[in-house]
Order: structure tokens, then sequence, then C-alpha cells
């Protein structure tokens, strides 16, 4: 066997992972057993390969015996194939001349019979031996990386990455489905634990975003499409038209006022259906960016064709424009941040509790809405029914920890529902009862909260609300919502008579999350939440190398943790721009074009986009940096004249005729 | 009152055998994943007569209290509508554990003597077993003879007026075949189909 003329000289290292291996496998055995293979120039074993040492070991010995080719038998390549391969660089070898074994996953762990173990440890090795005789030097690619990011979501999650990579010198598109950015907390009317009001901290975000010379913001916008690959993706967002000139709107709302609808007459989205608006309206007061939108469904110039337009008469600005129709921007960027939020629970599913059926039944978002200043009540807390609540029951995990609904915790339900309990004494000195499971309050202040809570005399039953009815049993029932429950901790199934009942709804993935995660090729959870590449250690990261996630896309948090994974995400992004170039793994394949027939069987195989066809030459070709290596179009060639590297025929048919020799 | 009485619980006062034997039977597995959330209470109709919620009685099995489950009236008074079990988040089949007590309770005589609702259980399985049909006339008098004869005579008016405009049958019915009935019945009484069931 040959190298470039010179002999083939293989260096085999065991690792005894402590007792990891050790304790299974007799890794003395494997090391005696590897010296006897054919080109092997040395065996050794070590406690910890991947430590200091061990890798000092592999150095010296290629500098001392000539090794060429490098075999390392210990834990999975997950773990430590880039240390070895470093190792290799190190002393001057191509890392690609390197092959792992892994015997503690694929060996002493699952095994206990140790002679067996042992055996099947030397299968491993010889054939590990056999492959990398025919392993070839190899380089990794490097690709340039596009300095701007888009981020998905105008949420706290999206303003606050976009914020960050904006002031770090990048260029950022964000972009939002909604007229204004804000997203949930721009409906919430105060912040547990605190109190401190959500558009006095959100607000000045927002003009930020509007202003920074680095931030290109396109709301009532959508992503269309999603193509390339880490440092070039190129995106196509859908702008729809607002039939106002975005450059031109100074939202001064004389269009509004001027509007033949003379009272607002439809629902408004933002205000949870609570209050109305016109047709042509302004989602709130503190909108970014502060300009009017047209909805064409409810418009009667839109509907009939009729309407005089005042809107467009009284402008003088001359923003209003009937003929917009929709546009494609195309951008390229280098990362993307999703950022695509949640939407709550849809209290309908649980007909126990009433909501649609008694008027007086609230979702907590709703609440949100009735109790702040700019709601549709300007903050004075009165029922459907027009009458001031004397009494208030609260009923906690509202399609949450639900077998039924959804199996999951929601983590904010808990601690909104005491804020809300807060908020409505204070504003209408009602009895407030909680209804909850389990009180859950872990956080920076939380805890503390909840024992102002306490201290204010709000009553915490525990026990999951059974029922809201109308259905009275005593006098003092009468006109009210009963909600029965088990007070658990005193062990008496209770009626408690109340005016007005909050459903403390779950959060669950937004609506489109599906059609962003297919876009943009990541996975998700059961839950439809995005899936991080690590629970733990890579929680912003994903499975597709430069788009990130932050906030409740992942799973549903809180505003101080969204606000962190924001700026985790913004970091990721940021050091991918700055170091300006991705390095990919040379693992790819490619397509040998004196043997490619122009079939085209395996373009729609590829689940990564990298085949395309060359008309001229009647060839397909295979972009490498979109390449993943995963083998399958290799495997469909009909012709055989796909290769990809490091998995070879010679090297790949080596290695299972070694498995295989003794059988 | 007696303030000498400790009504704390000893370890060794509860019996582990209790919810292994209860968990084994199919339909109450998922004991354990209770969170005591008191859903089941708050929907049952008949809670409010329960010397023990059902929650609570949930809890004392999981942990092995099988003295005080025995002795509360909750099981006997489990009315098997299933609003707790549908309501359930952790979907526990909580009826289906309400039965597996009360069938231990009866096959260890752990109910009060002459108790009405053991007895009317027992004769109307040995009615069907020897006849296939149940006759409501007969059903009720064994029932109070067994339990409470004097309450008869409370009765007696009305039973004669139902018995007067043809309610009441007082010839026993029987299916054509009460043999096949019983090969039925005595099928898993004999331990047959044992895997099935536990599949």
């Amino acid at each position: 066997m040959e190298n470039n003329g010179k002999e083939v000289r293989i260096g085999v290292y065991i690792c005894h992972c402590g007792l990891n291996i050790a304790g299974t496998i007799d890794v003395k055995a494997v090391c005696d057993y590897a010296q006897t293979l054919p080109h092997v120039a040395l065996a050794r074993t070590y406690k910890y390969m991947c430590s200091d040492p061990g890798q000092e070991m592999i150095i010296a010995d290629i500098a001392e015996h000539g090794l060429n080719r490098i075999v390392v038998a210990a834990c999975s390549p997950n773990l430590h194939e880039a240390t070895f391969r470093g190792a290799l660089q190190r002393a001057g070898l191509n890392p690609y001349y390197f092959q792992m074994v892994n015997i503690r996953e694929h060996g002493s762990w699952v095994h206990e019979d140790r002679k067996a173990a042992t055996e099947k440890a030397k299968d491993q090795v010889r054939a590990a031996v056999a492959r990398v005789q025919y392993h070839k030097p190899l380089e990794r690619k490097r690709f340039a990386v596009d300095q701007s990011v888009l981020v998905v979501g105008g949420g706290i999650a999206g303003i606050t990455a976009a914020l960050e990579i904006a002031n770090s010198g990048k260029h950022v598109y964000l972009v939002e489905r909604e007229p204004s950015i804000g997203g949930h907390m721009a409906k919430y009317d105060k912040t547990f634990p605190t109190l401190d009001c959500a558009a006095c901290i959100l607000t000045p975000k927002m003009s930020e975003v509007r202003e920074h010379p680095n931030i290109t913001l396109w709301t009532y916008s959508e992503v269309q499409e999603v193509a390339g690959h880490v440092g070039k993706f190129q995106v196509k967002v859908r702008r729809k038209p607002r039939y106002i000139d975005e450059e031109l709107c100074v939202g001064c709302m004389e269009c509004v006022s001027a509007c033949v609808y003379k009272e607002p007459k439809f629902e408004d989205e933002f205000n949870e259906g609570l209050g109305k608006r016109k047709p042509i309206f302004m989602p709130f007061p503190q909108a970014v960016p502060p300009v009017v939108t047209i909805d064409p469904e409810t418009c009667l110039k839109f509907k009939t064709g009729k309407c005089k337009s005042p809107c467009a008469t009284v402008c003088d600005r001359k923003a209003v424009d009937f003929s917009q129709t929709e546009r494609i921007e195309e951008i390229e960027v280098g990362a993307v941040i999703i950022a695509t939020g949640f939407k709550t629970f849809d209290a309908t599913r649980l007909p126990l509790y009433g909501y649609g059926i008694y008027a007086n039944v609230y979702t907590s978002l709703e609440v949100e809405r009735l109790v702040n200043s700019s709601g549709p009540t300007g903050g004075e807390i009165v029922c459907r029914n027009g009458r001031k609540p004397k009494s208030i029951g609260i009923i906690h995990c509202v399609g949450s920890r639900d077998k039924k609904t959804n199996r999951w915790c929601s983590r904010v339900c808990c601690m909104y529902s005491l804020k809300l309990a807060h908020l409505l004494r204070e504003h209408t000195g009602a009895d407030v009862y909680q209804f909850y499971i389990d009180m859950r309050c872990p956080g920076k202040g939380y805890d503390e909260f909840y024992e102002r809570l306490l201290d204010e005399g709000i009553q915490m039953i525990r026990g999951r609300a059974a029922e809201v009815t109308d259905w009275t049993m005593t006098p003092e029932e009468e006109g009210k919502l009963v909600i029965r429950v088990e007070d658990t901790l005193s062990a008496y199934v209770r009626r408690i008579p109340v005016d007005m009942v909050v459903l403390s709804v779950g959060l669950e993935p937004a609506a489109g999350a599906d059609e962003v995660r297919r876009m943009f090729n990541i996975s998700c959870s059961k839950e439809g939440f995005f899936l991080e590449k690590h629970p733990k250690l890579a929680p912003v990261e994903t499975a597709t190398a430069g788009v990130f996630i932050a906030g409740c896309c992942q799973g549903p948090k809180d505003i101080p943790d969204t606000v962190a994974q924001a700026g985790a995400a913004a970091a990721h992004a940021i050091a991918l721009l700055d170091k300006g170039f991705v390095e990919i793994e040379p693992n790819t394949a490619y397509i040998n074009p004196d043997h490619c027939s122009g079939c085209k069987s395996c373009i729609p195989l590829c689940p990564y986009h990298a085949i395309s066809f060359d008309e001229q030459l009647k060839k397909a070709r295979i972009d490498e940096a979109l390449c993943a290596g995963c083998g399958t179009c290799v495997a469909a060639c009909p012709s055989g004249s796909i290769i990809q590297n490091l998995f070879e025929d010679d090297q790949i048919f080596s290695e299972i005729d070694e498995v295989l020799s003794h059988v | 009152m007696d303030v000498t009485t400790r009504h704390i619980k000893y370890q060794a006062d509860c019996d582990p055998s209790f919810p292994a034997a209860i968990k084994k039977i199919p339909g109450c597995e998922k004991l354990d994943s209770c969170i005591q959330c008191g859903t089941c209470s708050g929907v049952c109709p008949l809670s409010i007569y329960m010397d023990m919620t059902p929650r609570r009685v949930m809890n004392l099995v999981r942990y092995g209290f099988k003295k005080e489950v025995m002795a509360s009236n909750t099981i006997w008074l489990c009315s098997s509508c299933y609003a707790c079990t549908v309501e359930c988040p952790r979907e526990i089949k909580v009826t289906d554990i309400m039965y597996a007590l009360k069938q231990m309770a009866i096959r260890e005589k752990a109910y009060p003597r002459r108790f009405a609702m053991v007895v009317l259980a027992n004769e109307f399985y040995k009615m069907v077993r020897s006849r296939g049909r149940v006759n409501e006339i007969h059903l009720v008098t064994r029932l109070n003879l067994l339990t409470n004869p004097l309450k008869m005579l409370g009765m007696a008016r009305l039973g004669i007026e139902l018995i007067r405009r043809g309610r009441f049958s007082l010839r026993p019915e029987s299916v054509r075949d009460p043999q096949r009935i019983r090969e039925i019945m005595e099928y898993p009484e004999n331990g047959n189909g044992k895997e099935a069931r536990t599949q």
C-alpha cells in the first residue's frame, strides 16, 4: 500500500476513557491485536486520549515514527473527531487521514459481556485500519459571509436581536407580519414582577428600530421564499399593500377622522375584538411605523368602488394610494434570526369554562387590554354586561398541563395571573380568587411577588377549576357565574360565585409556524415549537447553520428570558458575520461529469436542494456549499457517477469486508 | 375529645402491595401520573356526598393507605358517570380505579354487613347467571329480605299497585338457553382468557 509513493504507516490509539471503556472492554487485548494488523506501525492505549497529553502523544508519534494514518478508538466522533483532526493538523498531517472508532457508545456502554465486547472492538478497529488506508487528503472549503442579517418577527425578541446586530454595525432586515412591530408585549399593560408599564419600556426600543440607520423595517410583510445557505441566504419578502405610502404618511390620523364610517364599526384585532376600528386605522397610538393601514376587507372603496374616498382628499401629503399592489423584495443575507413568537390557546376548546358562552368570561389577553389605559375602555374595568365586577375568578392552566389539549406548562401564566390579580384588585377593589394547580414562580423577584399578592389578600385556591356555570344553587349565586372546584388543600368541593372569570390561556406555536419551519429547513418539537440544536448547550442555534431562533417560537418563556435569548441569537449572528467566512466539512458529494448521463434522478431526491442541472453540458451539478453530505444522491445515481468524499467505494467496501471477515 | 390519639401516619402503616395490585388491573395503570389537581372531584356530581373526594382517594391509593380507602363511602357512591375520566388532564381512568376498588372491597368483604350496594350486585349477578334475565320484583324482594326486611312493609302498597298495572311480572323470565350464558360467565371466572385481558 502506497501513499504518494510512501509506505502507509498507521498509528492506532485505544482510549480507556477512565473506566467508561476499560471497565467493559479489554483495551490491552484490543491494542495487542491492532499491532498485528497490516500496515499498523504502532498501537498504544491511554487513559484519556482526548486530553492534552493524549493528543501530544499522537503528535510526537507522527514525527518520531513517521506515521501517516491515525485511527483512534474512543467515544463518538460527534464529541472528539474535531479534536483529533486538529491534532493531526498540528503534526503537519492532513486532518482527513484519520478515522475514529466508537467503542464507547457503540461498545462498552451498551454491552455487558466483556469478552464479546472486546471482540467487537477488535472488529471495529480492524475495519477502520482497512478503511483509513484509502483516505485521501481533503481541504475544508471557505465561503464569504454576506454582511447583513434577516430577523423574522418584530416582537420583543426580534426588536432586541435587530437592535443588537444593528448596533454592531451590521445591516438588519426586520420583517413583521402585522402593520406595527411590538408583538404581544405591546398589548400588555404592566410587566411582572416589577409592574413597570410595558409600553414605557417597549416603545423607546420600537422608535429606536425605526430611526436606526442600519435597520430596514418591513412591516405588513412576510417571508415568502428562502434559498441558499449559511453566509448567503437568498430571501424573497412579500410586502402586502397597505394602500398608504409609508414614506409620505406621518400618522396625523386626519384620514381616520375623515372616513365615511363616522363610528368605528369593525372588530379591532389589536384589542382582541373588545374594541372597534374603522377600515382605515392605526393599531395603537405608539405604532411603529406610525402610519395608517387600509383594510380592503372592510373599506367601502374596495368593496363597492362607490366611496368618495374622503381619506385621500383630506390627506395633504397624498399618502393614500388605492392602486398599491403587492411587492416582492429580494435580499441576500448571511444569517437569519427567527423570532416568530406564539399564539394563545383558543379557550373555546374547553367549553366547560364557558368562554364564548357566558359574556363575562374573558381570556387573559383580553383582560390585558381591558386594564390598559389605551385599551377599549380606557382602563376602566367593566364587564360585557356593563357592570363593574365585585368578585373575579382567575383560572390557571387553561390549555396547559392537560394531555387532551396541550401537555406542556406554559411557564408564564402563573406570574401573569398574579399580575392581573394585582391590577384588577387595584382597579376595582374586587375580591380576586386564583384557581391554580401548582404555583410556579421561579425567577428573580417572582416568588417575592407571589408573597406580596398573598399579603394583598388575593385568595389562592389550590384546585383546577372543574366548570364555570350560571346555574345557581343559593340566592347569593343569582346573576353570577359560579366556579365549581375542589379546594384540594381543604379537601372540600366549593362553589364560588364571581362576576368575572379570567382564563389564563397557555402559549402555543404561532399560526404559520409550520410554514416558517419548512421555509428555513429547521425542525420542531412534537408541540410545534422550533427545535434548538442542543437543549442546554446550543439553545439558539438550529440544525441548519446560520439560522438562529429566539423567544417564544422556541418554547414559552417570559420577557427577561426572551430578551436574553434574543441577545444570544444576535451574538451568534454577529460572530458569524464578523468571522467573514464559513468553512464547510469536505465530506460533500461531487459528480464525475464523464459518467453522468444527465438523467436528473438525483435532483428531486436532494433534501438540501443542492443539485442543479447544467442545461448546456446536460449534466447535474452539486453546490458544495449546500451539500450536507447525506449520501442520498450517491446511492441513487444509476450510473454510479456521484462520489462522496470520505465515503468513496474503496473506503466503504474495505470497511465492510473487514467487519464481516469472520462471518 | 380524646387528645391523646395520634393521627400521624407511619410509613409502616402503608401497604405498597395495595397500589401495586390496583395498577395491575387494565385501565388503572396511569394512577401514578396524578397531579392532584382536583378536577375529578370538581366535576363529580356526587362528590358533595362523599366523605373523601375522589382526588383524595387517588392519593391515598397511590401511597398505600388501604384501610382508609376501604372504609370510605366514596367508592360506593361512585355512580360511574365517567365525568372524571373524561375531564382528567392526565387521562387517568378514575372510574375504572373506583371499580377496581369496589371489586377489591367485595372480594375482601371490606364493607358493612347487609350493605345494600354489595347485596344488590351479588343478587343481580346470581340471577343473570341462573336465568340470563333479571326479574325486578324478585330482585327487589331478595335485596330487601337480605338487608332490611321491615322496609318491605312500607313498600307493599307501591308493589301491589305496580303488579296490578302489569309493571311487575311475577313470572320469572328466562332466556332460551341459560346454560350458554353460564358458560360465558364462567369463562373469565376460571381464569380463561387471562393473557388476552392483561395485554
